[in-house]
């Protein structure tokens, strides 16, 4: 099986070869035999020349090509691109060149409306209050630009996922 | 001893209540709200009633509901936990007036305490030293600003019906005054019902101390020694150690001493917590607040002295004297503990809820774990996103540290976002290590981190973290093909995978065959 995933901001060629418990790894021309376990629902059991990888893969955005990989005290994003499949690959958390979705990341209520549409605002600047498990969470710009749209007011209540502000 | 007790709480601390229950030959009676239906503290307990939807003030804080399932039960006491109603004077009176013994103080001592500027009246009553502050609420940000101005800043704002750290406002210069005064209010209103706000002068790099007490119904008044709870994210406490780090023997006497008058004052029962404020160059202490309840952080004190405090709680509440004298206690070695939250400390630490499709928690020698959930249980946004208390306990401080190093690399959880890959940097911060604590740690460790970010690793950690990142890789790609094989387009129950993939194996064995 060939794939092409991103990792770590860097992009590598994958060649994986499988028979029975022992696995062939090609990455970008390294090459590793191993012998992999899987004892329990998206956790593998690598071990790389005797060196132990426990690796929990996890896919938080319900994606099959953005996993979640942590192995030892790390965690990675991963991003897979299946040649074979029409759509590429979907990073996690991807989005449009230059744009910066502030989204809710739980049910709560808006308590405050800092910017408006049209603002501009600093990295790191208040955009929308949020108000979830009796704590006020102030949402902030993730980078400096213009706040193209306000999706919430005062009062709204608002679920995960949802999209209370652009910032361009 | 009482034959029935009712656990007016859920989680960590209603599984900890029923393990005191057992050691007791109680049989311990749980409330769950819908939520809740199948949770570890309702699985442990002898009987189980429903008590309303999951949002809390719907169920746990249901204060009727609490009563008559007691009643249904025939349990003769309440033990209500921390949180919830558990410092709830209408609470403890309902129970009293339904003939129910509520195993904490009288409804007295929890208003007098409950209310932070009748407890600085209290406690500076009781000779006890107070942080410079007003005693009444704030009636305006005029006033506040007044007071400000009189104590010098910077100056705290904080929830007179308040504590866990909720409505506090640290506020360096008058600018920042009315804004603060707002929000500060807005967030007392929110979590307590009551926006009324005090304020008192912010001491220098101040180290969050408390003193555990216990008191029992025929005079007797103890302390267990010191907490030092420094590590704050929020004013919420995150890593909590007894004894401090600054051990001076003459400092707890003292402390504990001054803990006690303040106990004294309001006829305390059963266990409570005297929070100070201690000045780090001076070791001036300074009464803050009392807690009318077990708090949160109790394993430590109970690793260090070996004493059951829930248990004692119990006793205490059947009319038992304290089974210790102050001569008893005995603080031996260091314990540490990390509150394991469902949060994410990439992200600002938001509560990350969610499903836990994998759990191990660690175990072995000194390593103590207080958990409420198990694998396949959902943390849910209607509660505190905790996932467990994780102690351990050493000889020295340096020990304690190396066993919960071990623990929490030791320690695994998928599914959501946890606070241990913030907890096993921390284990290894040399700041932390050397104990040199106070309640400007978090914001001093965050800076040192984003400093070290921007330095490059040594060679061998780069060889390290190439392989490890290409064996994500490796993982990834693996999962990524089962999934394929089984269902090209549909999504699978994760569950299936694990025969799936010994399945795929043989067939591909066979092929090459």
């Amino acid at each position: 099986m060939k794939l092409t995933a991103e990792i770590a901001g860097e992009r590598h060629e994958l060649d994986i070869r499988r028979e029975g418990s022992r696995v062939t790894a090609e990455i970008d021309g390294r090459v590793y035999e191993l012998e992999v376990s899987a004892p329990r629902p998206g956790v593998y059991l690598l071990l790389a020349g005797g060196r132990v990888y426990e690796c929990r893969v996890g896919r938080p955005e319900k994606s099959r090509e953005a996993a979640e990989v942590a192995v030892g005290r790390e965690t990675y994003a991963v991003a897979l691109a299946d040649p074979k499949r029409l759509r590429g690959a979907q990073a996690a958390g991807a989005h449009a060149h230059g744009t910066s979705e502030i989204v809710a990341p739980m049910p709560g209520k808006v308590v405050r409306v800092l910017v408006e549409a049209g603002a501009e605002v600093e990295a790191g600047a208040g955009v929308v209050v949020v108000e979830a498990m009796k704590m006020q969470n102030e949402m902030k710009s993730p980078k400096a630009g213009k706040v193209t749209a306000v999706n919430v007011r005062e009062g709204a209540t608002v679920n995960a996922g949802d999209v209370l502000a652009v910032v361009e | 001893m009482f034959r029935k007790i009712l656990i007016a709480n859920r989680g960590e601390i209603a599984v900890r209540i029923i393990r005191a229950c057992r050691d007791l030959n109680v049989s311990p009676v749980a409330v769950f709200s819908e939520a809740d239906a199948g949770a570890p503290h309702v699985r442990l307990a002898d009987e189980a009633y429903g008590i309303g939807p999951a949002p809390s003030i719907e169920s746990y804080l249901q204060i009727e509901r609490v009563v008559e399932a007691a009643r249904l039960s025939g349990a003769e006491a309440i033990h209500p936990g921390y949180g919830f109603l558990a410092e709830n004077a209408s609470f403890a009176q309902a129970a009293a007036d339904a003939g129910l013994v509520f195993i904490g103080p009288s409804a007295e001592a929890m208003r007098v305490m409950g209310e932070k500027t009748s407890a600085r009246r209290a406690a500076v009553a009781a000779g006890v030293p107070v942080v410079p502050g007003t005693t009444e609420p704030l009636s305006s940000s005029d006033e506040a600003r007044e007071v400000a101005a009189s104590f010098g800043y910077p100056v705290m704002l904080k929830a007179a019906a308040g504590g866990g750290g909720k409505g506090m406002r640290l506020v360096g210069s008058e600018e920042e005054l009315r804004s603060a005064f707002e929000t500060a209010r807005a967030e007392a209103a929110a979590a307590f019902g009551d926006p009324s706000v005090y304020l008192e002068k912010a001491v220098e790099r101040p180290r969050h101390i408390e003193i555990q007490i216990f008191a029992d119904s025929h005079g007797n008044y103890v302390h267990l020694g010191e907490r030092e709870c420094s590590i704050q994210r929020r004013h919420q406490k995150v890593i909590e150690e007894c004894p401090s780090p600054i051990n001076d023997a003459g400092l707890r006497a003292a402390m504990g001493q001054a803990a006690v008058s303040a106990a004294r004052a309001v006829n305390y029962s059963g266990a409570g917590t005297v929070e100070f404020l201690v000045a780090d160059a001076t070791r001036e202490f300074y009464f803050l607040e009392m807690n009318t309840r077990l708090q949160v952080e109790h394993p430590v004190t109970e690793l260090v002295t070996g004493l059951d405090l829930v248990r004692e709680q119990i006793a205490v509440a059947a009319g038992e004297p304290l089974s210790f004298t102050q001569d008893d206690v005995a603080w031996r070695g260091h314990a540490i503990e990390c509150r394991v939250y469902a949060e994410n400390p990439e992200n600002n630490f938001l509560p990350s809820p969610g499903r836990i499709t994998h759990l191990r928690v660690p175990a072995g020698p000194g390593v103590r774990d207080d958990g409420g959930v198990e694998e396949g249980a959902e943390v849910s946004i209607y509660y505190d996103p905790m996932i467990s208390k994780l102690a351990a306990w050493g000889r020295t401080r340096a020990e304690a540290i190396d066993r919960l190093r071990r623990a929490l690399d030791e320690y695994a959880v998928g599914g959501i976002k946890t606070t241990l890959p913030f907890f096993r940097e921390l284990v290894r911060d040399p700041e932390f290590i050397a104990g040199r604590l106070d309640t400007g740690f978090i914001a001093r460790f965050f800076e040192r981190r984003a400093e070290n970010a921007k330095k490059s690793e040594t060679t061998a950690g780069e060889e390290d973290s190439a392989e490890r990142r290409d064996m994500a890789l490796v993982a990834a790609a693996l999962d990524y093909a089962l999934a394929q094989k089984q269902h090209p387009t549909n999504h699978q129950p994760r569950e299936q995978d694990q025969s799936n993939w010994r399945l795929a194996g043989r067939a591909a064995l066979h092929r090459r065959a």
